[in-house]
């Protein structure tokens, strides 16, 4: 439906929607967000009762003319049962999954209902409908499929929540901005790791690097760092929570570092490699810095780290303007 | 298309069962061809169903709907433009069914479904019929709602469609009452069936098979009191021409009724003292309707003829209403009689019944007087052995010679035949009428049902002053058949019943009642349901509005709409009652809200523990009462207290919070003059 309209109508479909159903992480389905519309099948079915209404008149056959009525407003109640079908319904977006470009990202739902619920279809513009046979106050996560094409921040759009229960004669639809986003990783791309000393080479050779390999000290601990690193014994001693600190000897190469000078598909291509090193490394539980072109994330290693290095990646601007030396 | 296309096996199963059932009723249409068919596909179905065969060939499938179509168009003709259509409708169900793979396939089958229940109604319209197709209604719904909850028992969807059925009769109602009754828009091709009741050509075999129905032909309610039985003389035909054998309707009356709908015959109604009666006449296939003595009907569609009888426009397919005024002291005699016509009612043909003309002519001679001559003719027939039967034997080629003076024994038409004829053949103008005699007379609803064994046939004759005048010679050998009616006279094996089941319990007094009641739950019935057109939605609106303007139909419309929408909301969980809170919560409120208006505002998160220590910081004089009111509240809200013990507590703590309510009322808090009440909330000191 958004789909098929031309430019500019979805344009103002757009903006009128963010108006009337505002964004939030988490929707609960009102008359305020809830649309209804008769179905095709809904409108034959309205042909049929006119189609038998004058069937009966021209019989001047009561009896067809009530059963025309009757089915006139089977289709009434069934206007009222198709809403409740999903008003009360709550959505709330659950932080995805991580994905590289190319692949389908299921998106979680949280979703509940004050009733019974049947057959509600949810899917994403860009992904498949996915049909939750019946939803109750008890929450249950819906997985939503999303394909994904290139990295960077994937916005999936406005959720669609569909019904036609009970008897397909309305369509009562819903589109939400659940006002989530999915960072996208770069595709994996298998290559060599390509580990390369420092930059500068020679002048600093005194200096160790952060590392995990070598002791060099103790520093105070800051939440997010692992805990692995923690200097328990000093802890225990009443002196606070501080962690070790190691760094590798200078020199050994730890740099993952983007090759300057490149047209957009080798960029794209290399930003794919790095993202496979930063994996291998990561699994091998080594410590590695990146180097981009404005950016340099100082070698670390764990989780955060990665994560941080594949955000960076993902988001990587070739044109973008260096924010420090 | 996506993976809820696909049919569950359940929707599969209520498919086979909607097959039987939509078809089942239409039995009496199906041709044998078309039957064969439905067998095939349904079988195949079935076969589908059990996993024993796959789908049929697309190619095979359009190739049997074409040359089916081209079947059915060929015999169209003869089976008549609406059976066909009928047959045809039914074999794109059926083919459509054997194919059907996805949920539009589904949804076409059941729309066609809801199509073939309306053709079912056409010519079967009886209570019964539409208690049966009410199921099979429902069954084609619950087809529709198991595409859209295929995951729950059988019995869900099943409850879930009666309760969408359920909530939408009401409004079926409300729309029966107020929608609009037109008349037909166009005309329509109509059912072809036999047709009932009398003919037009009475022999002296005819008027018996009627005699041994005991269908219903029509019934009258008076808008007076009911007349007597002898009164009760329905006119359908009027016989005048005879060939010896057979008595049939004049070539003009003919001709004149062939084209009724163009020469729209009429008459003025005569003045004077007149009765009014409604005459619902059951589907006849033919057009002839039943009057008492003079009568005037002013309901559209029929019309007056000239020989006081009423004729409808088209056969009557199904039951008919109309309205009769019929003039009491009005004779049939508004114009003298032409000479054609007196021509007409003396003709006989010649050397037919020699010795009948011969006893005609010895009571011409006996009373040269028309009057006195025929009152002899009808004592004639009382004094002679004549006996009344109803299978009389049978009669040689002079009908009238042998019955008048050989076999004694007939019924009416004999009676009435040979009357006539000793009237033309002694010079008195004279034809033969055939109708109805009498009527039962049903008190719980109040009115006459008139049966197909009251068929009964009589003489009129013209007399110059008079007019046509009746004389019924049937009534000069047994007086008792129209004083009290058939049934007294004849004991039942003789007569209709003769054969069936019902002969022995027919007389037994709780089978009558039943009948009695069962007769007038399908008049009402009749007149509420079949019969309510536009005249009866008056009525019916007149009395709920008391005068009908659009504003106060429209506001009962809105009116009943409303509170169905209420129901349905309600009884759909989307108007939910606000629930009152436990005594309990609502007192402890009543303390919070008291404190919050003097400043002291409960915190988020802050347990009812914490908060009355608060309370206490504020009112340190209150400390003893606040206490046992946090002790009595936890204990009700979460220890387990035996019924009576939860019962005194309660009650206590419900008096506590009233003398609390009042002290706290009473007396301000502390530290509450120097701070504001945001800061308060906030220090917790």
């Amino acid at each position: 439906m958004m789909t098929a309209s031309p430019p500019f109508l979805r344009r103002w479909l757009h903006q009128w929607l963010s108006r009337r159903i505002p964004a939030g992480p988490r929707q609960r389905l009102s008359h305020r967000s809830i649309f209804i519309l008769p179905s095709g099948f809904g409108l034959m079915w309205l042909l049929l009762t006119l189609l038998l209404f004058l069937f009966g008149t021209n019989y001047q056959n009561n009896l067809v003319i009530g059963l025309s009525l009757l089915l006139a407003s089977v289709f009434v109640s069934a206007i009222l049962h198709s809403y409740r079908n999903l008003a009360g319904l709550c959505i709330h977006a659950l932080p995805p999954t991580e994905v590289y470009a190319g692949d389908t990202v299921a998106i979680p739902l949280k979703v509940s209902a004050d009733s019974q619920l049947y057959q509600v279809q949810l899917g994403y513009p860009a992904g498949q409908m996915m049909t939750a046979s019946q939803i109750s106050s008890q929450p249950q996560i819906i997985a939503l499929p999303v394909t994904t094409s290139k990295r960077g921040w994937l916005t999936p759009g406005r959720l669609l929540i569909e019904s036609r229960f009970p008897l397909g004669l309305c369509r009562v639809w819903s589109w939400v901005d659940l006002d989530n986003r999915i960072l996208v990783y770069p595709a994996l791309r298998q290559s060599p790791l390509q580990l390369q000393g420092h930059s500068d080479d020679g002048v600093h050779s005194l200096h160790h690097q952060p590392g995990i390999d070598e002791f060099s000290g103790l520093k105070s601990w800051h939440p997010g760092e692992s805990l692995k690193q923690v200097a328990w014994k000093q802890y225990a001693q009443g002196r606070g929570m501080l962690s070790k600190e190691f760094a590798d000897p200078q020199g050994q190469p730890v740099w993952l570092q983007l090759a300057p000078a490149l047209n957009a598909i080798q960029l794209e291509q290399a930003l794919q490699q790095l993202c496979w090193q930063v994996d291998i490394l990561a699994r091998q539980q080594r410590s590695w810095g990146l180097k981009l072109a404005h950016q340099v994330i100082t070698p670390s290693a764990g989780e955060p780290h990665r994560r941080n290095c594949l955000a960076a990646l993902a988001l990587y601007q070739p044109t973008a303007e260096p924010k420090d030396e | 298309m996506n993976s809820s296309d696909h049919l569950s096996r359940r929707t599969l199963f209520w498919l086979l069962l909607t097959n039987i059932a939509v078809l089942l009723p239409l039995y009496d249409k199906i041709t044998v061809a078309t039957l064969g068919i439905c067998a095939i596909c349904f079988i195949w179905r079935l076969g589908i169903y059990l996993g024993k065969v796959s789908r049929p060939p697309r190619l095979l499938v359009t190739l049997l709907a074409l040359s089916a179509a081209i079947t059915l168009a060929l015999v169209s003709r003869e089976m008549g433009l609406l059976n066909a259509l009928i047959n045809l409708l039914i074999l794109g169900y059926a083919l459509k069914y054997i194919e059907a793979r996805i949920r539009r396939d589904v949804l076409a089958i059941i729309l066609a479904g809801y199509f073939l229940i309306a053709l079912t109604f056409i010519d079967h319209q009886g209570m019964g019929n539409v208690l049966l197709l009410l199921p099979v209604t429902a069954i084609n719904t619950l087809t529709l709602v198991s595409l859209y909850r295929d995951d729950c028992s059988a019995a869900t969807q099943s409850w879930l469609t009666v309760k969408l059925l359920l909530q939408s009769l009401p409004l079926t109602l409300l729309l029966f009452i107020v929608m609009p009754r037109f008349a037909p828009l166009w005309m329509v091709p109509q059912m072809k069936s036999a047709s009932t009741g009398l003919t037009d050509e009475v022999g002296f075999g005819d008027i018996s098979r009627l005699t041994r129905s005991s269908d219903l032909a029509f019934r009258a309610t008076f808008d007076g009191p009911v007349p007597p039985p002898q009164a009760l003389y329905w006119r359908a035909l009027v016989l005048e021409d005879f060939d010896g054998k057979h008595w049939r309707q004049a070539p003009t009356t003919k001709a004149l009724q062939h084209k009724v709908n163009l020469l729209k015959p009429n008459r003025t109604p005569p003045k004077g003292n007149s009765r009014s009666y409604r005459v619902i006449a059951e589907g006849s296939g033919q057009q002839w309707l039943f009057a008492i003595g003079n009568a005037f009907s002013d309901t559209q569609g029929v019309f007056n003829l000239p020989d006081y009888r009423l004729y409808a426009g088209r056969p009557l397919q199904q039951k008919f209403q109309y309205r009769v005024q019929q003039y009491v002291n009005a004779p049939l005699h508004e114009e003298p009689l032409s000479n054609a016509e007196r021509e007409r009612n003396l003709a006989l043909p010649s050397s037919v019944n020699p010795r009948t003309r011969a006893l005609a002519q010895q009571f011409v001679t006996a009373y040269p007087q028309p009057e006195p001559r025929l009152d002899a003719m009808m004592r004639y027939f009382n004094q002679q052995p004549f006996f009344y039967t109803l299978t009389p034997p049978v009669t040689g080629p002079q009908q009238l010679d042998d019955f008048l003076f050989e076999t004694r024994a007939g019924f009416c038409a004999h009676y009435a035949s040979a009357f006539t004829f000793m009237a033309r053949a002694s010079g008195v103008p004279a034809r033969l009428v055939t109708g109805y005699q009498g009527g039962e007379f049903n008190a719980d609803a109040g009115y006459l049902s008139v049966y197909q064994y009251m068929a009964h046939a009589w003489s009129e004759v013209w007399l110059a002053d008079r007019g046509w005048v009746r004389f019924d010679p049937t009534a000069m050998i047994a007086p008792q058949r129209i004083e009290q009616g058939f049934d007294s006279l004849f004991a039942p094996q003789d007569s209709y019943l003769a054969g069936t089941a019902f002969s022995g319990i027919r007389s037994s007094a709780w089978y009558n009642q039943l009948r009695l009641r069962l007769a007038s739950l399908d008049y009402y019935w009749t007149v509420w349901v079949l019969g309510f057109n536009g005249e009866r939605q008056q009525q019916v609106l007149r009395g709920l509005l008391g005068e009908i303007t659009t504003t106060r139909i429209a506001f009962l419309v809105l009116g009943v709409m409303t509170l169905i929408f209420i129901i349905i909301g309600y009884s759909a969980g989307l108007i939910a009652l606000p629930t009152r809170q436990p005594q309990l919560d609502r007192d402890f409120r009543r303390i919070s809200r008291l404190a919050a208006r003097k400043g002291i505002v409960r915190a988020t998160g802050c347990g009812p523990k914490d908060y009355v220590q608060q309370l206490i910081q504020h009112w340190p004089e209150q400390q003893k009462p606040l206490t046992e009111w946090r002790e009595l509240y936890l204990q009700l809200k979460y220890a387990k207290l035996s019924p009576v013990t939860q019962r005194i507590t309660a009650k206590r703590f419900h008096r506590l919070t009233a003398q609390l309510w009042l002290q706290l009322l009473r007396t301000a808090p502390r530290a509450a003059a120097e701070s504001t009440p945001a800061t308060l909330s906030a220090t917790n000191r």
